[in-house]
């Protein structure tokens, strides 16, 4: 967990707002996401954040090919499915290296949505197909 | 003086207490046979869960007969979302309310039975609730408007019937979480839930919203049932997501907001 002191952070959020870029919070659509294609990023988790209605994915996401390092947000679906799905809020901490498959943002910024994180160190992975729960009696 | 305070608090009790100057209406209390009752309804313990891909299925086989002018707005999203721009119809968090939850809901609820009443408790939008009465009163006349309404219901057999009226003319009628319209006023919905085999409930909907369809629009959504205790509910703070916790100067723990572009999250600093 980050401790950015907060008059950082709210000086940061204002700097944002004149940006053009106004706080909200978000139960969107997932239509934002380009689903028909898969982007694979290397990196370091900044910050996993286990809330309602989306978890988030921080990671400080390696330099590409001709590309600068930067950070990717990434987002799931809610704790309770996730929790369903098999992970928990300790899926993956801050600090691990990882390796993430997503849908991106169309809008070409870094974002999307997580498809499957592979732990690098472990090889432990997981991923978000709420479609495999479609069923009665889960396990 | 203490004889005319007395007889001005009658006085008030009398007129706060019914709409007609009568008794006031009461929630008695349960009865041993009112529980007893309970245990001959169907058994709808678990946690169900919905159906996302059928939902996504009836968008087309039961398709929203929306009045003209609403059909043009309705096509303006679908090719929104289609391009990528959805505006997102719950983006502020507010709940999905009636009947957007029913039709388009991710996320799971339970349902429990207690005398004269079935409640659905559910994730999402500050852990939603529908209240269903079910002890033979009727709507009251002018019900204050609300995300979910006033609901009452009966059983037919094994099916509970249920009728809502009182909704906010803000809540949307949700095709999905990026296309619909506000119901704008006058809204009713007509439910028929039942099992259908022993792990499947059924919620039949007849929804009438005479602002914005030409006509009844009769859909069902399907939920599965679950016993696994990982599928029990959790909180669900829709607020929260929008927030991330830091330490001030101080050492304590804040919530403080997530910038946000088109309600993605900009990466924190």
């Amino acid at each position: 967990m980050n401790s950015t002191p907060i008059r950082t952070l709210c000086m940061a959020v204002s700097l944002w707002v004149v940006a053009g870029l106004a706080p909200a919070v978000a139960h969107h659509s997932f239509a934002m996401f380009d689903f028909s294609k898969v982007v694979t990023i290397s990196g370091t988790v900044k910050e996993f954040q286990w809330t309602n209605p989306h978890v988030i994915l921080w990671i400080d996401a390696d330099a590409g090919a001709g590309e600068a390092p930067a950070v990717w947000s990434l987002e799931l679906t809610s704790p309770g499915n996730l929790t369903r799905g098999g992970w928990d809020r300790k899926a993956v901490s801050a600090g691990d290296r990882v390796t993430v498959d997503l849908n991106p943002l169309r809008n070409g910024n870094h974002g999307g949505a997580l498809i499957k994180v592979t732990d690098e160190t472990t090889g432990k992975s997981f991923s978000t197909n709420l479609r495999a729960s479609e069923k009665p009696g889960l396990q | 003086m203490r004889k005319v305070h007395m007889a001005l608090l009658a006085t008030a009790l009398v007129v706060g207490g019914g709409a007609a100057g009568g008794e006031p209406e009461l929630n008695s209390p349960p009865t041993a046979k009112d529980w007893a009752a309970i245990a001959r309804l169907p058994d709808w313990s678990g946690v169900w869960t919905p159906y996302v891909s059928d939902q996504n299925r009836r968008i087309k086989s039961d398709p929203t007969p929306w009045r003209p002018e609403a059909a043009k707005q309705i096509a303006t999203m679908e090719a929104e979302e289609k391009a990528g721009r959805p505006r997102g119809l719950f983006i502020d968090c507010l709940p999905e309310g009636m009947p957007a939850w029913m039709l388009i809901t991710h996320n799971a609820f339970e349902i429990l039975f207690t005398p004269g009443r079935v409640t659905l408790l559910g994730e999402m939008d500050g852990n939603r609730i529908r209240r269903i009465y079910t002890d033979g009163r009727g709507h009251p006349p002018d019900p204050d408007p609300t995300f979910h309404g006033h609901s009452i219901g009966h059983w037919e057999g094994d099916t509970l019937v249920v009728d809502t009226v009182g909704v906010l003319p803000e809540a949307w009628l949700a095709v999905s979480e990026a296309v619909g319209l506000p119901n704008n006023g006058d809204l009713h919905v007509i439910e028929r839930i039942h099992l259908q085999g022993p792990e499947r409930l059924h919620d039949d909907l007849e929804i009438i919203a005479p602002k914005v369809l030409s006509a009844p629009w009769k859909t069902t959504r399907i939920y599965f049932r679950q016993r696994a205790r990982k599928y029990d509910i959790v909180e669900g703070v829709c607020l929260q997501g929008g927030m991330a916790t830091r330490q001030d100067e101080f050492g304590n723990w804040l919530y403080v907001p997530i910038p946000q572009e088109d309600g993605n999250p900009v990466p924190p600093k």
